[in-house]
């Protein structure tokens, strides 16, 4: 920042530099969330380039990125084209020794701080059909068999938190908190079983159906922070 | 009061544009069994219509209906910046984590259990546009029986725009409501859009003729 007019950096023209982050925001968004699934073929670089509405240049810088960061692979002839990579446990811990303690415990507070004012709105907000998909998440996550569904659900889980707030950008903050690091947070409770991780998000649900919103708040708060508790001591013991 | 006329007349010209729809999907299912590649036709009338104020509308098929595709929407999107619409893209194969099963929405759940005009939210669209937004659907009937839904997306912060002067003129705090109580527009910082009214000591509600919304209003 340090003496450049802020206005100029408002005004300047939204440049290649910006369409290729946001480019490769909105696919590893994708990814992490699973909407992309693992092995997926991305279409072809001027299909892709036309639906994203940026040029083949663009897509192709985008591409490198998420390459570089293991999310999409390509191969070359037959059969050739990009793949999506869902990132594996063993690459998230390597991924984990990368990121600093102090970095988890600012990334631990901002997802708190987002995560509790969506359930303390939602439970001021939300109305009772509005809670079905939530209830019915938490019933998949009881029944589900695997730990990359159990992840999904859980995605899914804060995401209708978030909506159920009914703030659109606190819906699209906790996408991208997601997207950033929820496959590390993850990463600690990877042998949980499904009724233990529907545990807490049902604490939450029960807050915000009978319109408690402190209590919304707080235990949502507090699962995010336990979470990333956890997060820091598996983080410490890889250093 | 002119802010009732101007709610209604604002649904009425969403609703004109769904109704649009379904005729030509009647007709189009009039001509025996449907294919996703027959929808194509209704694309001339859907981006005709898309614009700041319509900026989703389509066809919604009642799974099974179509021959080659179980699941399909014929659903196209408004690009503000002036281009083409865009097709949404939604994951309609159900063995795939991201699959989206458009029957349990209330836009969708709502005409097929026998809704005439359905307004559905102020709600966070975070499957397709990531915007707080309203849904208008009515159900699509070919040979008396159900075979999908017609609906159109309409922003909240336009749905605010288009009513908010003939609400300012009432000169007193009051706001639009849906039928199930959720804040679309207002001019009271007490209850801005997204709140829940649940009735309120000094606060008189007045249903806005067929569209299923309320007027407001403090006193």
């Amino acid at each position: 920042m340090g003496g450049a007019d802020p206005r100029q950096v408002v005004f300047a023209p939204v440049g290649n530099g910006a369409r290729v982050d946001l480019v490769v925001r909105r696919l590893a968004d994708a990814i992490a969330l699973e909407l992309l699934a693992d092995g997926e073929q991305l279409p072809s670089e001027a299909e892709l380039a036309g639906q994203l509405g940026v040029s083949t240049v663009t897509l192709r810088e985008a591409l490198v990125t998420l390459r570089n960061n293991g999310l999409v692979e390509t191969r070359r002839g037959r059969g050739g084209g990009s793949f999506v990579r869902t990132p594996h446990t063993a690459v998230v811990a390597v991924r984990l020794e990368g990121v600093a303690l102090q970095d988890l415990r600012d990334f631990g507070d901002h997802y708190a701080a987002i995560s509790g004012a969506a359930a303390k709105l939602a439970a001021e907000r939300a109305l009772e059909a509005e809670l079905a998909p939530l209830r019915r998440t938490i019933a998949q996550m009881e029944a589900a068999a695997s730990a990359a569904e159990l992840r999904r659900l859980e995605g899914r889980f804060h995401i209708e938190v978030a909506a159920a707030s009914q703030s659109a950008r606190l819906t699209r903050e906790e996408v991208m908190l997601q997207a950033d690091l929820g496959l590390l947070l993850w990463l600690p409770h990877a042998e949980l079983d499904g009724p233990a991780v529907a545990c807490p998000h049902r604490q939450i649900l029960d807050a915000i159906g009978s319109g408690d919103a402190a209590g919304a708040r707080n235990v949502a708060e507090r699962h995010i922070l336990e979470a990333v508790e956890r997060l820091v001591e598996l983080r410490l013991r890889a250093t | 009061m002119l802010i009732v006329e101007r709610a209604q007349a604002l649904t009425d010209e969403v609703f004109a544009a769904v109704a649009a729809v379904r005729e030509a999907t009647v007709r189009l299912a009039g001509g025996g069994p449907l294919r996703s590649t027959d929808l194509a036709a209704l694309r001339p009338l859907l981006f005709e219509r898309l614009g700041p104020l319509v900026v989703g509308l389509g066809f919604i098929a009642l799974p099974g209906l179509l021959a080659d595709s179980h699941w399909y929407l014929e659903w196209w999107q408004h690009d503000p910046d002036g281009g083409v619409p865009r097709q949404f893209n939604a994951e309609l194969d159900p063995a795939r984590p991201a699959f989206y099963d458009y029957t349990q929405w209330d836009w969708f759940a709502g005409p097929q259990a026998g809704a005439e005009r359905s307004i559905c939210g102020p709600y966070v669209d975070y499957l397709c546009t990531d915007e707080y937004s309203l849904t208008f659907s009515l159900p699509v009937l070919a040979g008396g029986a159900f075979v999908g839904v017609a609906a159109a997306d309409v922003f909240v912060s336009a749905f605010e725009r288009a009513v908010l002067p003939a609400l300012k003129d009432l000169r007193a705090p009051a706001f639009i409501a849906s039928a199930a109580g959720r804040v679309i527009a207002s001019t009271s910082a007490r209850w801005t859009s997204g709140a829940v009214y649940r009735g309120a000591p000094g606060h008189t509600s007045h249903p806005i003729g067929r569209t299923g919304l309320s007027l407001i209003t403090a006193g």
